[in-house]
């Protein structure tokens, strides 16, 4: 099965060219009919090679003799963590002078509750508030008040006995009260598919 | 000069075309089927074995080792004879190679969606079963080698260079990777525990990659291009240069799918700057493919072999080009536990692995049956279905992958992450998902179309079996050699127990660097006094968890970035997966990390209750969500037969359990049960303590917890 090679002819010096490309076949490399061309390396080839070996050498340098910090792991998340810190007391300065803790019936912040209600509450809670593995948020019973403070610190601090997470770093103030005011605004009073048994004291 | 008379016997190759084809139909539709119980959940309808976790590792097993297994066999029993002027050197090892394989992969096929499973990416085979692969591979390795020793020709061609290569790193690798001890006839713990099994793991599942994937797919370009296009190897050196840089190189770059784990600076930084280095050794194979065509464009045009092949080629330089870029950790950060990856190994597994695996058949089919291909039409259409189906496959993922990674990071103004749900990152990717099985479901039906072909060209032709051939005997060759540059390399060609040797060593130093002195030196894990092993309940749910293949979609690697700390608290330390036989780090979100699942202090956490709530019904909880139920952890028996043996187990790889504690394992689970069992019961759940369930739960409550245990209230209280 060897293959028909009539593209190649005799150089006058001896070698055999390959006359589709003119390069230069090297003799006697010949398996199962597969030629081998004699041409070098392309020069593009070798010099991203070359520069991906200095790339290598220098970020060993930086690394292991002069330790430089954006490539040490621990450096680097202590700097953005730093970085975070500091501004991160403005922020909560800023949040600190403007906030009231006041029931909020206002549509536009009602709709953003319900959307923290959705994505965050409802995985234990349920999305019609019908409880499952938190309580019912629809009856009257409560276990830690009623009120939107009540609520609010529930919410911000949680009840980790109970597995009721703290929210504090999660959601802002802001998040927290339209949630607390969408259940007692919306969710408090309806009907859920299968309301969870009254739990705690019964608030009228 | 005296002529001997030999014969090549195709029967091989024709199986092993079989193979092929049945084991790729099979394994690609299982991937199909993951891809829309993605999209789907209850897809699997409450059925262990057919859940995405289960049948997950049985298409990335079957396309590896049964498809493109299967492929490599194909083309090595096809070629080697031919390049070497001889025939295979024993039917009979052929004959066990090949049935011994086709058993092997039933055997998977029966044992990973029943949940036998290691845990380890691509090794996930229990013990038995690795015993077989090592004993076929070793009985291949007899039929190849002596193949090589009966050869009438003098040197041997780079396809052998690569299947040597291939031969010896598959070896090294599988053994190491798949060092345990048995605690039953189906199940082990691996003799490595936490990073360093993952050390061990990645630099196997990497090299899987190289001399699985790639070796031998190179192997099989250099004979089979320049065969179907009838022309010249474009360069003799650059073969050379780029074989020895690539194997050498290769085996460095595992670590680079550990970027910003808990694994030190210094593998890491091994990784990266090999990683780097790789691009260019890799390219220099799909320059000589590309080149070699050289001369021949106008038959690419026309011939479906051709183009297969050029997309095939093309596709390796893209996803070669892509690794190195992802080992950086800049872009690492970003595109490491998202669907950039998927898309990344399948540009490779379906462009490199398919297209070349195709083509190989087109072409070698109607030689084996002495007859033309049936139907050119409809292997262009093959074609175009394949490649299309590639970039709908990709280029979504890449998008999905994108969105989700910058969604995780993002902060509002206020200093709070903006997508403080992970689900929420997963509903907006959803669209992507629709696409990708569309176009898995495009290069599915190529693959159909490709077999029909195939089978409809069988049905015509008449198989050849034997092929006459005749040359010199090897001391008789008359070597007509010219003095070019590189003649050392030549007298190495010529002295195939060296070659291989030095093959051995090039592949050997890589791994070695990297894995020995994190064993040796004690500072690259350290030790935390808070890290205790798990109890005996614990350790079973782990048990469960393994099984399941949970690890598939939720990690335990917190990555040391702000974002990460936020969503899932102190990022992971490498002193705390130390008792992990194996490591459960994982190396894809598609649901959130575990890691810390058991800290009451921290936003992930769960009660037990919601836990139970979850397992049996995930879409009560959270409608958008996409893991599927399972029902039968809630249902199951908790199979405490083996404790005792599976402690005693993790006393002799080092963990420190009490003298004879083995004996008091099942009391003290069954303690342990019962408190997890009163409190889910408090909780309104009707439940028995022996119920798998609970083991699941008090694995999930001991995540993370070790090194907060003095920062928080213990949740049980």
């Amino acid at each position: 099965m060897t293959t028909e090679n009539k593209n190649i002819r005799n150089h006058q010096d001896g070698y055999e060219i390959d006359t589709l490309t003119n390069d230069r076949l090297i003799k006697g490399h010949d398996y199962d009919g597969i030629r081998e061309l004699d041409n070098d390396l392309p020069s593009w080839w070798k010099w991203l090679f070359y520069l991906s070996i200095v790339f290598a050498i220098i970020y060993s340098v930086r690394l292991f003799v002069f330790k430089s910090p954006d490539l040490i792991q621990a450096d680097e998340y202590n700097n953005e963590m730093a970085d975070f810190k500091k501004n991160k007391s403005k922020i909560n300065a800023n949040q600190a002078a403007s906030f009231e803790v006041k029931l909020l019936t206002g549509d536009a912040s009602l709709t953003k509750g319900q959307d923290t209600w959705t994505k965050i509450c409802a995985a234990c809670h349920l999305a019609d508030g019908g409880g499952l593995v938190g309580p019912n948020m629809t009856d009257n019973y409560w276990i830690n008040g009623n009120t939107v403070q009540d609520l609010y610190n529930v919410v911000t601090n949680g009840v980790i006995q109970k597995g009721m997470l703290s929210y504090k770093d999660q959601l802002s103030n802001e998040k927290r009260l339209q949630v607390v005011s969408y259940i007692l605004v919306k969710l408090h009073g309806t009907t859920p598919a299968n309301p969870k048994a009254p739990q705690g004291k019964k608030y009228e | 000069m005296e002529l001997e008379k030999f014969t090549y016997d195709n029967k091989l190759a024709k199986y092993f075309i079989y193979a092929t084809i049945t084991w790729g139909i099979i394994a690609l539709l299982v991937g199909l089927t993951a891809a829309f119980e993605l999209i789907f959940p209850s897809l699997n309808g409450g059925i262990p074995w057919f859940t995405f976790s289960r049948i997950r590792p049985v298409h990335t097993n079957g396309a590896i080792f049964a498809f493109v297994g299967n492929a490599i066999f194909t083309a090595v029993y096809y070629s080697t004879p031919r390049l070497l002027k001889t025939p295979m050197f024993s039917k009979t090892l052929g004959a066990i190679h090949f049935w011994g394989w086709q058993l092997i992969i039933v055997a998977a096929v029966f044992t990973l969606p029943l949940g036998y499973t290691q845990s380890k990416e691509y090794a996930e085979l229990i013990w038995p079963i690795d015993i077989a692969v090592v004993v076929v591979w070793v009985i291949f390795g007899i039929n190849f080698f002596g193949t090589i020793l009966n050869r009438r020709i003098k040197h041997i061609y780079v396809s052998i260079w690569f299947y040597i290569a291939t031969w010896v790193t598959v070896a090294v690798l599988y053994i190491v990777n798949n060092l345990q001890l048995p605690t039953s006839f189906l199940h082990s713990y691996p003799i490595y525990a936490g990073i360093q099994d993952a050390l061990v793991q990645w630099w196997y599942g990497h090299n899987a990659v190289a001399f699985f994937l790639t070796t031998p797919f190179l192997g099989l370009m250099y004979y089979f291009i320049p065969k179907a296009a009838n022309r010249p190897i474009y360069s003799y050196k650059l073969s050379i240069i780029h074989f020895w840089a690539l194997i050498f190189i290769y085996i460095w770059a595992g670590p680079h799918h550990l970027l910003y784990s808990s694994l030190p600076d210094w593998v890491q930084a091994l990784g990266i700057v090999f990683s780097i280095m790789l691009l260019a050794p890799s390219w220099g194979g799909m320059l000589n493919g590309l080149l070699t065509l050289r001369g021949a464009w106008d038959k690419v045009r026309e011939d479906p072999t051709l183009k297969m092949f050029v997309v095939g080629v093309t596709a390796y330089g893209m996803a070669t080009f892509e690794g190195p870029l992802l080992s950086l950790k800049t872009v690492n950060a970003l595109s490491h536990f998202t669907d950039w990856t998927i898309a990344h190994v399948h540009i490779g597994t379906l462009g490199w692995n398919g297209m070349l695996t195709f083509g190989m058949i087109y072409w070698l089919t109607p030689r084996l049956f002495n007859t033309k291909l049936y139907s050119k039409a409809l292997a262009n259409t093959h074609f175009w279905l394949a490649t299309l189906g590639m970039l709908f496959f990709s280029i979504p993922l890449y998008f999905a992958g994108f969105t989700q990674s910058l969604m995780w990071k993002q902060f509002t103004q206020e200093g709070y992450l903006a997508y403080p749900n992970f689900l929420e990152t997963v509903t907006q990717i959803m669209p992507m998902y629709y696409l990708r099985a569309f176009g898995g479901s495009l290069y599915y039906t190529g693959v159909i179309l490709f077999a029909v072909n195939i089978w409809k060209t069988v049905r015509v032709g008449k198989f050849v079996r034997y092929e006459e051939f005749s040359a010199p005997a090897l001391e008789k060759v008359p070597v007509i050699e010219e003095k070019i540059a590189w003649g050392w390399h030549r007298k190495l060609e010529g002295n195939v127990a060296k070659f291989t040797i030095f093959a051995l060593i090039a592949v050997l130093i890589g791994g070695l660097v990297e894995i020995v002195p994190m064993y040796l030196v004690k500072s690259n894990v350290e030790t935390i006094s808070a890290v205790k092993p798990y109890t005996p309940l614990e350790l079973e749910g782990r048990d469960i968890y393994v099984r399941e293949g949970c690890y598939l979609c939720h990690s335990q690697m917190i990555r040391p970035f702000r974002s990460e700390v936020e969503r899932y608290g102190e990022y992971s330390k490498a002193g705390e997966s130390v008792y992990d036989h194996p490591f459960q780090f994982g190396s894809k979100r598609t649901g959130p990390d575990l890691a810390r699942e058991g800290v009451s202090s921290l936003p992930n956490y769960k009660p037990d209750s919601w836990h139970y709530n979850h397992m049996l019904d995930p879409q009560k909880m959270n409608a958008e969500s996409i893991m599927p139920p399972y029902p039968w952890i809630i249902n199951n028996n908790l199979d405490v037969s083996h404790t005792a043996s599976k402690i005693n187990v993790m006393i002799k790889l080092g963990v420190p359990y009490p003298k004879d504690y083995a004996s008091k394992a099942v009391k003290d689970l069954n303690t342990q049960a019962h408190k997890i069992g009163e409190n889910l019961r408090s909780a309104g759940i009707k439940v028995d303590d022996n119920k798998e369930i609970i083991a699941l739960i008090a694995y999930l409550q001991r995540l993370g917890t070790d090194i907060y245990k003095d920062r928080e209230l213990n949740n049980n209280d």
